[in-house]
């Protein structure tokens, strides 16, 4: 990404060259169910309908068939001490359609995030024993250091 | 003699009267005692128990509603009634004529239960045909010449040449209308119907249906997760109403109808209407959209009693497919002529149904086909329909066991190319063929009109037109028309600022202004009613009873 923000073109000014345009492209969850061939990309408002399409060729070889953009109203928010409203910039959403046969599933990122929750607080209950068990046997004799006995 | 004291006779009398009663009393009562005794059988016959649960409460207030629609008398006033919950229309899904997105042919399937076969593009040989195309052959080489010679004229005069999409309307509109005369013209003496065609040209097609087993959008599926009664059916399919609007370049109808070429037993299938596709994302993920618009059943003119009411042909364009982008392929085009066809094929037939008595709600007791004829000039498609059923809409779309069926061939050259000189290469006698065949398709069915009408009151009573009383006649005539105009309301829709939505309806930040807009009375503008609207005022000089005369101030309406 640039540092520069991506001038809009004007008649007569000099052909642009952008060498790092300020695009970017976020794959997203859809809100609504949709089919298989279809993705959905939160990208920068600049971008165009044909820009996506070869953002998509060009770099990661994807078969698009069809780009079908719109501009989703960003959420508003009220400051919980002064009561201000304010509002999160707007985003262009870029549904991308690819041949029939093709079928992309969104990844599950937290697929084994249960896993791994249940690991942790198994640690965490292990090392609550511990110290109950340091606790008890230290009871008789407080502010002992834990390497004092055996 | 004996002579009673006065306070003897009116005990008497008294007794008389008495006893006279009473006889009455038992003579009724024994006449009671017959009338008990039937009411009461060996058997106990209980009513059918009806299922009060929520969901089968609300299907029979819709059942409720199709058999009013079904009792309306009259042809305007059904499609009124159709109109009648909305004052704003309903939000449909716009199919247009101009518009077919990427695999829009299951969507398309679904929507009008239609099973789509292929046509061999060679008609079964026939001397009369090849006689007919032989005499026909050379008339419709000079139609295509004088066709393009016109055309590019025309455009020689023009200073900005139309886009591609245009040219292709106007110079398939005029070979279309030269080809037509032509084979009329060659066809007549031999096919009398053909003389009582009536063509339109570019006529209005439009119809409204609703469809179900499409899944709830996310407002329903949250609300309905909400409330612990309705969480279990908060993923239930929904119905969803669509608009089809179209414009041919030429449509042929006649009084009669086509000969059917599904037997009623084919097309009651349940197993064929298993395997249909079934499309049950939101339509808008293909890349149709939604509007607000009453529901409007348009053939192509308005109803009549003497009008030809059933399609012969139409003949579709395809200017738009040039708009698709080449990334959709070949396949993809294909499937998007035959997506066209379907889609418009069903349309004309079900707005014929329409004047017919029938609707999406009210269910066919007939089949009707009609064909269609999609064409850029060069290359033709050529499909026949057959519609069986018009229930798609809720659970129908599961256990309606009736389909549709349409069947069409790939697109074939009617020509190769128009030469520098004007001259008509490499002409095609087996697409003439098919044309020729489609023309000389006899329409011969012929019904009663008890059989055609079947939900339209009677002879006396078919249209608006057939009332007696001069100011009801007129109601119902300017309500259907202006419904169908889809002119906007009178009464504007009420309009959410930006500044309430972001200060009032998300984020309530004005706790001490007084509520007045319709969002914060909890009223939905959507929710009004075609009848809630003041009615028109009858001034005092012209108000029937006299001056003083305050029962006539406003005019009565007639909403079925």
């Amino acid at each position: 990404m640039s540092t520069r923000w991506y001038p809009v073109y004007q008649r007569g000014n000099p052909q642009l060259r952008v060498f790092l345009p300020n695009f970017w492209m976020k794959l997203v969850r859809p809100t609504e169910d949709q089919p298989a061939n279809v993705v959905t990309f939160a990208v920068s408002t600049q971008m165009t309908k044909h820009d996506v399409k070869n953002y998509l060729e060009k770099i990661y070889k994807l078969p698009v068939v069809d780009v079908r953009t719109r501009i989703a109203l960003g959420d508003t928010k009220r400051d919980q001490v002064h009561g201000y409203i304010t509002k999160n910039d707007d985003v262009k959403l870029a549904y991308v359609t690819m041949p029939k046969n093709e079928a992309f599933t969104f990844p599950d990122i937290f697929a084994n995030k249960a896993e791994k929750q249940e690991q942790d607080e198994k640690s965490m209950d292990e090392s609550k024993q511990g110290f109950r068990k340091f606790l008890d046997r230290n009871k008789k004799r407080p502010g002992t250091p834990g390497w004092y006995s055996i | 003699m004996l002579t009673l004291r006065r306070g003897e006779q009116l005990r008497a009398r008294l007794h008389a009267l008495c006893r006279r009663c009473l006889s009455a009393k038992t003579q009724a009562k024994t006449l009671a005692n017959t009338a008990d005794d039937v009411e009461y059988s060996a058997e106990p016959e209980y009513p059918e128990i009806r299922d009060l649960s929520f969901k089968a409460r609300k299907q029979q207030l819709a059942v409720d509603w199709h058999n009013e629609i079904r009792a309306v008398p009259t042809v305007e006033e059904k499609m009124i009634k159709l109109n009648m919950p909305r004052y704003y229309g309903y939000k449909v899904v716009d199919l247009t004529d101009n518009l077919v997105p990427y695999n829009a042919l299951p969507l398309t399937q679904h929507y009008t239960r239609t099973v789509l076969e292929q046509q061999p593009a060679t008609v079964e040989e026939d001397a009369k045909l090849d006689a007919l195309v032989k005499a026909t052959r050379e008339d419709v080489i000079e139609a295509l010449e004088y066709a393009h010679d016109l055309y590019k004229h025309q455009l020689s005069l023009l200073d900005t040449q139309p886009d591609a999409v245009q040219r292709e309307r106007q110079l398939t509109l005029i070979i279309l209308e030269q080809v037509n005369r032509a084979v009329l013209q060659a066809l007549s003496a031999d096919f009398a119907h053909l003389q009582d065609v009536e063509i339109d040209y570019n006529p209005r097609h439009e119809a409204f249906w609703a469809v179900g087993g499409v899944d709830p959008p996310k407002n329903v599926v949250k609300s309905k997760q909400g409330n612990e009664w309705q969480k279990d059916q908060a993923h239930d399919s929904v119905d969803r109403l669509v608009q089809y609007t179209g414009e041919p370049y030429l449509a042929l109808r006649h009084r009669h109808q086509l000969p059917n070429w599904r037997t009623a037993e084919e097309s009651n299938n349940l197993t064929l209407a298993k395997q249909l596709p079934r499309y049950k994302f939101d339509a808008r993920t293909l890349g149709y959209c939604t509007k607000y618009q009453h529901a409007v059943n348009v053939p192509g003119y308005w109803p009549s009693a003497n009008a030809p009411n059933f399609g012969l042909l139409s003949f579709q364009s395809r200017a738009h497919l040039q708009l698709r982008p080449k990334t959709y392929g070949e396949e993809d085009q294909l499937e998007a002529l035959h997506a066209l066809a379907i889609q418009s094929s069903y349309a004309w037939l079900l707005a014929q149904a329409n004047y017919n008595g029938f609707n999406t709600y009210n269910e066919l007791t007939y089949p009707l086909n009609t064909q269609t004829v999609i064409t850029n000039g060069r290359e033709w498609s050529f499909y026949a329909y057959q519609l069986n059923t018009l229930l798609v809409h809720g659970a129908h779309v599961d256990e309606n066991p009736v389909v549709n069926f349409c069947r069409g061939t790939a697109p074939l050259p009617l020509y190769g190319e128009i030469s520098e000189a004007g001259k008509c290469v490499d002409f095609n006698e087996a697409t003439l063929r098919q044309l020729l065949a489609q023309y000389s398709n006899v329409p011969s069915i012929q019904r009663s009109p008890a059989e055609l009408l079947p939900y339209v009151r009677d002879a006396t009573l078919r249209r608006a037109a057939d009332y007696e009383n001069g100011e009801q006649r007129e109601f119902l005539e300017r309500t259907f028309k202006h419904l169908a105009s889809k002119r906007p309301r009178h009464l504007e829709l009420p309009e959410i600022y930006m500044w309430e939505k972001l200060y009032k309806i998300d984020n309530p930040t004005r706790s001490m202004e007084p509520r007045r807009r319709f969002f914060e009375l909890n009223i939905n503008p959507w929710r009004r009613t075609l009848d809630q609207h003041d009615k028109e005022y009858v001034p005092r000089v012209v108000r029937p009873g006299g001056k003083k005369n305050r029962e006539g101030r406003y005019k009565k309406t007639y909403y079925p």
